[in-house]
């Protein structure tokens, strides 16, 4: 009965929410044909129409779903803390990445687990895909200093595959292959996660108490951020995130997404369900699923398991980026996966949600080359005399303002949340004033940047270029401006093209135009800038989070194990042939 | 919870669990008439 209610509330709130973007977005086009094409509309001015409506529509529908989030009940769940009945294993799973840190937060999350009693509730299996035979044998030898690590013998296991097939997704798989049915549930973890033991806890006694629960995700937050762009989007997530996540759920309901780590699965469940087929063609279309955590939820949904979000789970980190290009990398990574999710729309059985999912998930990346034809139709209409039709008197101060209001209203409506439910307290009352300011002026800035690389990356998949599978440095911080221009020198050239054509065909509308031509103008000067901080935070009370002001016990735990190990060498305690390495 | 004892491999447990593939892509129906009809010879 009361999953029936979830879902028909979630199903209600779905049909408002579409309806309501929908309607906004019509009523916006219907303006904007008006102040562009009266009622004498040419091609172009349909054609604008129409592009302004389906990338408005998204816009929308993101605003929509932060308000959702702003206006709803804070979660009341309190965490069960019991003794858990299922077995866990933590997978790990690496590719490439500095062992020391992720072994260092390793450590970190075995200390608290042994500490609670719960050593035998919880095995750690470090998965290692790396292909760096460099990378290979410092794994192996920091894996000695985890093996002494208390009750880690038995408990804390490494392994290294030498064909990484399938990818991270196949490095789960072949663990579940090999080793799936000694355990209850798995919390798949990623390089640079960190997780409280009471949230790894917490997740388990849910799965414990809901036979049905397939796949329970957390939100986690990201941490460890230095540099101005590292610090803004580890705000943005700490700040904004939360509320965002809360009004996806309420439309999710048991359909919820899987962000592939952070999460709890039950074992079975997604062993019976997730095993993913090769698809047929050549990349980047055909073969490896990339993006395979959505996937895997769709699957599990699929199979009548329930998908659930909780971000009122805390004690959930993770690292992001630290400079945009790093962020870009990873972008074309994710954008390929994405744009491969339309071969998958309609496959058999799917739930409409999770149709709707992967729509979603191409449209993140799709409008931003629906953004720039518009920009192009745009600056091309300038060359064509006005229709002279009548108007009703839509004036470009009525679309620009119902722009401003789409981005702007849900982080104001959670800025004014946060007020009143303690959360601008917990990041420094006052201080969320300059912060938040700052991530909009900041974010605004770097817009034109990141649709540029954007444009790009769907530009190079949908020409059938492979971006293959680069790691993100998570650690990369300062960018030189010499590589910020070598990265971005195209970005630029575009800018003044466009300025350069408007400023002969139609200079009346070149300040509709610097907003966005501006930046990317300057798009070596904003990748250099934000990449600003180093080794040291940019700034302290700037995108001060509530963990920057009171930090988790377990990231003081771990930063102070890494600080430890870096100043010592490995001690080899264990010869090499005993670690357990298999192709 | 009652868990059966595995012995462990490669420092692993030895408890394997079948994965089976899933079913992803549709074929097209008109695309699968056209090949069995017209290409039918293609398959010796």
């Amino acid at each position: 009965m009361g999953n029936r209610l979830t879902t028909g509330r979630a199903g209600w709130l779905r049909l408002l929410t579409l309806g309501f973007a929908a309607a906004v977005s019509l009523t916006a086009g219907i303006a904007f044909l008006d102040l562009i094409g009266g009622n004498r509309p040419v091609f172009l001015d349909w054609l604008r129409t129409i592009l302004l409506v389906l990338t408005g529509f998204w816009l929308v529908w993101g605003g929509t779903i932060g308000l959702l989030g702003a206006l709803s009940p804070k979660p009341k769940r309190q965490p069960d803390l019991t003794r858990p009945e299922g077995k866990t294993a933590i997978l790990v799973p690496i590719y490439n990445e500095d062992p020391v840190e992720t072994f260092a937060r390793i450590a970190a999350m075995n200390r608290q687990i042994v500490a609670k009693g719960l050593g035998e509730h919880f095995h750690f299996a470090i998965l290692s895909d790396s292909t760096s035979l460099e990378v290979a044998a410092e794994e192996v030898s920091e894996f000695e200093r985890l093996i002494v690590e208390p009750e880690a013998p038995g408990r804390i296991f490494y392994r290294r595959r030498e064909r990484n097939i399938g990818r991270k997704a196949g490095n789960i798989e072949d663990f579940i292959a090999h080793s799936g049915a000694a355990y209850d549930y798995a919390i798949i973890l990623d390089a640079d996660s960190l997780m409280e033991a009471d949230t790894m806890l917490a997740m388990v006694r849910r799965m414990d108490g809901d036979p049905k629960l397939g796949l329970l995700q957390t939100v986690p937050v990201v941490i460890a951020a230095r540099t101005l762009f590292g610090r803004m989007m580890a705000y943005s997530s700490a700040y904004f995130s939360r509320y965002f996540a809360r009004g996806a759920a309420l439309l999710q309901g048991e359909d919820g997404p899987y962000l592939g780590h952070n999460a709890i699965v039950r074992v079975r469940a997604f062993a019976s369900c997730c095993g993913l087929p090769v698809l047929s063609g050549k990349p980047p279309y055909g073969g490896h699923i990339l993006s395979h955590d959505y996937v895997e939820a769709a699957l599990l949904a699929r199979g009548g398991w329930k998908v659930e979000v909780d971000p009122g789970l805390g004690g959930s980190f993770e690292q992001g980026p630290e400079n945009l290009i790093e962020y870009a990398k990873r972008d074309r990574r994710w954008c390929q996966g994405n744009l491969q999710h339309r071969r998958l729309i309609a496959a058999p059985g799917l739930k409409f949600w999770s149709r709707f999912t992967f729509v979603q998930g191409i449209m993140a990346y799709l409008a931003s080359p629906l953004w720039l034809l518009l920009l192009a139709a745009s600056l091309l209409s300038s060359l064509i005399p006005d229709s002279g039709g009548d108007r009703w008197g839509a004036t470009p101060w009525i679309i620009g303002v119902g722009v401003l209001t789409t981005l702007l209203l849900p982080k104001f409506a959670i800025a004014l949340r946060g007020a009143t439910d303690g959360t601008n307290a917990a990041f420094g009352g006052w201080r969320i004033i300059p912060s938040v300011l700052s991530e909009i002026v900041i974010s605004t800035i770097m817009a034109p940047v990141l649709l540029g690389f954007q444009s790009r990356a769907v530009f190079q998949i949908l020409f059938g270029m492979d971006g293959g599978w680069p790691a993100t440095e998570r650690d990369a911080r300062a960018v030189p401006l010499r590589t910020a221009f070598s990265a971005s020198w195209w970005i630029v050239l575009t800018a003044l093209a466009a300025l350069v054509f408007m400023a002969y065909a139609g200079p009346a509308f070149l300040p509709w135009l610097l907003p966005v031509a501006g930046p990317a103008l300057l798009a070596p000067f904003v990748i250099w800038a934000t990449a600003r901080g180093g080794d040291r935070p940019v700034s302290t009370w700037l995108f001060s989070t509530a963990n920057e002001r009171a930090p988790s016990p377990i990231i003081v735990e771990a930063e102070a194990i890494l600080a430890s190990w870096r100043a010592s060498e490995p001690v080899l305690t264990t010869s090499l042939a005993e670690v357990a390495v298999h192709a | 919870m009652k868990h059966q004892p595995f012995q462990p491999i490669d420092g692993l447990p030895n408890a394997p669990l079948a994965m089976p593939k899933q079913t992803l892509e549709r074929g097209s129906a008109l695309g699968g008439f056209f090949k069995a009809f017209f290409l039918v010879w293609q398959r010796n």
